[in-house]
């Protein structure tokens, strides 16, 4: 392997890396810290203490996967770097979950969109929440940081025609646009952020935070599951974890248990809450897994005359915030409008349909064009989330009931959609729903769209990005960590992923997460130096 | 039952007794597992088929299946025509191998969805397999085998257009394990009109040129 990458070259300077499918004999570790989970707010904190001079121990459940492994291939990725093998649900099958299951987790599979957390989310927070520490302009210097970390920018190249029909649109309507700042280095424009950077151009936490807390003689055990934290009188003693066998997916049977004197929990919005309920941490007011957000999002398909080939190029580049707060913070459901890439196996799981008609339509897939909507959940009371739980086999299942205020912004959504993309010349638009056909003019989609029946299953719906379920307040009646991601109840144990957001972000989240978990990590890197 | 699910049944006279048969949530989850476990004290085969003989079926005696049992094999053997319907090689050995490699990148992806979704799978395919309930919900009157192109078209549409979630969830299931597993296969990448990774960035990266 080239020596040209991070990754390859740490490994060969020795860095400490157990890959934990090749452990054969049970065994206890320890150190100052173990952080667990190594996806944007893990790789933040491993790196942030172990410059501290603090010991570290990274846990993740995925492998490490790097530029060897990222040949642009979507059905390796989606079986390798993905939650389920792509296959991840909601409780009822009528969301499909894409998380990353990685060394870097969703960081090393997201499509780059770099946005701080808008000033009306964070305005929300401190009135709401009681969060009054985390107001725009005390946060900005942690965005400013995280943003020159990750070398989060503008996207300066061109759009591609797939993110440019958003623009066009907008344009035509009058609508706001933007182009989104991405976190690359020496991008290659090749559209394939979805299934590993092939150019190690992503600054995501694979390389960048990871790499530095290796660098500083962090130790990471990948193909580890956190099974369990184990407590003694009033402080988490430590974590049992499990070794994955060489599948990645059953355990070999070897054990490994961690000792530290402090525990953080990254694990996702998913697996934080999962890894707590298994733990039975003290929750007297059961608030662990409640208040879990998504972004919903839905989506329309546009048949283009030209070429707009949308699996090549930047796959995110222009968005539309025309329509995110339009309503006020907690008015009627506000979405962000962006793009997706459309890859064949991504584009023949999103699109449903089967025979004739399914071939006809990815027949067209170089003419076809997408624009999703990410709703912003969490802001209003009829919109208080979905719930964390476990499985009986301890695996943590989200289940997230759509309410009619949800639905009522996913048709608005669609008809916004559609407006846009004829009014950026399409040929045909679909709803991406079961009874949805392609409608050739605007009027004609208006009135069908109004007309669909907003159900679960028949709207397909996705998320991407999720966020809550061990939400961050003041008061520990309604929350589960304080403003710092302290958990209100054990005090060795931190939390610091997106699933301390109280509610969505309305935005793509990772800089979010990368800004509080530096925020955070600073100060509990002073706590734990002074002690 | 549960309440929600018994004052939806008004609406829909067609449905009416599969909806009592058949409801969501958890009354779902567990008719089904019963249908599991029935569909194994019965003789269907549910557990993994392993390396099966190439006279046997016509897929690759070579492949270990890891998830799929024979009834499993031989309901995407009756599906994917219907599923793949003007997008397979017209040819009838090159539309054999295209089915049988289809069936066994389905059974590596399943491979990979862990425990808890392969359960799900499970109950779905026992349910699809097991004739009662194949008859009942999926109103397939014969064994798949002999379920023609037509009749497995005419089924995914009944369940695609049902009003029952689970049957359409059933529909997306059983569609979108295929679909990915067909279109995203590299030889089936021209039938979307995709050319690839480009070639200029395949021959400058290192990942490409390691022995």
């Amino acid at each position: 392997m080239s020596m040209n990458d991070p990754i390859a070259r740490g490994l060969a300077s020795g860095w400490n890396v157990t890959d934990a499918s090749k452990l054969t004999a049970d065994q206890t570790v320890e150190a100052d810290v173990v952080v667990i989970g190594t996806g944007a707010g893990g790789g933040t904190t491993a790196e942030i203490l172990a410059r501290q001079g603090l010991s570290v121990i990274l846990v993740e459940e995925g492998r490490l996967y790097y530029q060897k492994d990222f040949k642009m291939d979507e059905l390796t990725a989606y079986a390798s770097l993905y939650q389920e093998g792509m296959s991840r649900v909601t409780a009822d099958g009528a969301i499909a979950i894409l998380q990353g299951r990685c060394v870097g987790g969703s960081t090393t599979v997201n499509w780059t969109s770099s946005f701080r957390t808008p000033d009306e989310t964070l305005n929300y927070w401190s009135q709401s929440f009681g969060l009054d520490d985390l107001t725009p302009e005390a946060m900005a210097p942690w965005f400013g940081g995280r943003e020159e970390r990750h070398t989060m920018a503008p996207w300066q190249t061109p759009p591609n025609l797939n993110n440019d029909i958003l623009r066009q649109g907008c344009e035509k309507l009058g609508y706001s646009w933007q182009v989104i700042p991405r976190n690359v280095k020496g991008c290659w424009n090749l559209g394939y952020c979805g299934v590993g950077c092939p150019t190690n151009a992503k600054q995501g936490a694979l390389m960048t935070t990871i790499p530095g807390a290796l660098d500083n003689s962090a130790q990471l055990f990948h193909g580890l599951r956190a099974e369990r934290l184990v407590m003694n009188q009033d402080r988490i003693d430590h974590l049992q974890a499990s070794a994955m066998g060489p599948d990645g997916v059953h355990p070999s049977g070897v054990t490994v248990t961690l000792k530290a004197r402090h525990f953080v929990v990254a694990a996702s919005a998913i697996g934080s809450p999962g890894l707590l309920l298994r733990s039975e941490l003290p929750d007297p007011h059961q608030r662990v897994g409640k208040r879990s957000f998504i972004h919903p999002v839905n989506a329309t398909v546009a048949r283009m005359s030209a070429k707009v080939d949308p699996f090549h190029g930047a796959p995110q580049s222009i968005y539309s915030d025309e329509f995110n707060f339009k309503h006020g913070v907690d008015g009627p459901a506000g979405y962000k409008l962006e793009v997706p890439p459309l890859h064949p196996a991504m584009a023949a799981g999103v699109v449903p349909g089967h025979g004739k008609e399914q071939a006809n339509n990815l027949g067209q897939l170089p003419h076809m064009q997408s624009v999703i909507a990410l709703l912003r959940d969490g802001f209003h009371p009829d919109s208080p989330g979905g719930t964390v739980s476990l499985r009986e086999d301890g695996s943590p299942i989200l289940d997230y009931p759509i309410t009619d205020y949800l639905w009522q912004g996913i048709r608005e959504a669609y008809l916004h959609m559609a407006e846009i993309q004829f009014a950026a010349g399409a040929e045909a638009v679909q709803a991406m729903h079961l009874d949805s056909d392609w409608y050739t003019s605007w009027s004609q989609a208006k009135a069908a769209i109004n007309n669909l029946p907003m159900k679960p299953h028949r709207a397909r719906l996705f998320t991407a990005h999720q966020m809550g379920g061990c939400g961050m307040g003041a008061d520990a009646k309604n929350s589960v960590v304080n403003g710092f991601g302290e958990h209100h109840h054990v005090t060795n144990l931190s939390i610091h992923d997106a699933s301390i957001f109280p509610t969505s972000i309305g935005a793509n989240p990772q800089l979010s997460v990368y800004a509080l978990a530096a925020r955070n990590s600073a100060r509990l890197a002073q706590r734990l130096v002074r002690a | 039952m549960s309440d929600h699910s018994l004052k939806n049944t008004s609406d829909d006279q067609p449905e009416l007794s599969r909806r009592g048969f058949l409801k969501t949530g958890l009354g779902g989850a567990l008719l089904l597992s019963t249908v599991s476990l029935t569909a194994g004290l019965t003789g269907c085969a549910t557990t993994p088929a392993g390396r099966i003989s190439a006279v046997d079926t016509r897929t690759d005696a070579r492949y270990q299946f890891q998830f799929l049992s024979r009834d499993d094999i031989a309901l995407f053997e009756a599906l994917l025509p219907a599923m793949f319907a003007g997008a397979l090689p017209e040819e009838a050995n090159q539309r054999r191998f295209a089915i049988a490699g289809t069936i066994e990148r389905v059974d590596q992806g399943i491979a990979m969805f862990g425990p808890a979704n392969q359960q799900e799978l499970r109950k779905l395919f026992d349910l699809l397999n097991f004739a009662p309930t194949r008859i009942a919900l999926a109103r397939v009157w014969s064994d798949w085998p002999s379920v023609s192109t037509e009749d497995a078209d005419a089924f995914l549409n009944r369940w695609r257009n049902s009003r029952i979630g689970l049957l359409n969830n059933g529909y997306i299931a059983l569609t979108k394990i295929s679909n990915v597993a067909f279109y995203g296969h590299a030889p089936h990448w021209h039938v979307s009109g995709y050319a690839g990774p480009p070639a200029w960035a395949v021959d400058a990266l290192p990942q490409f040129h390691n022995a």
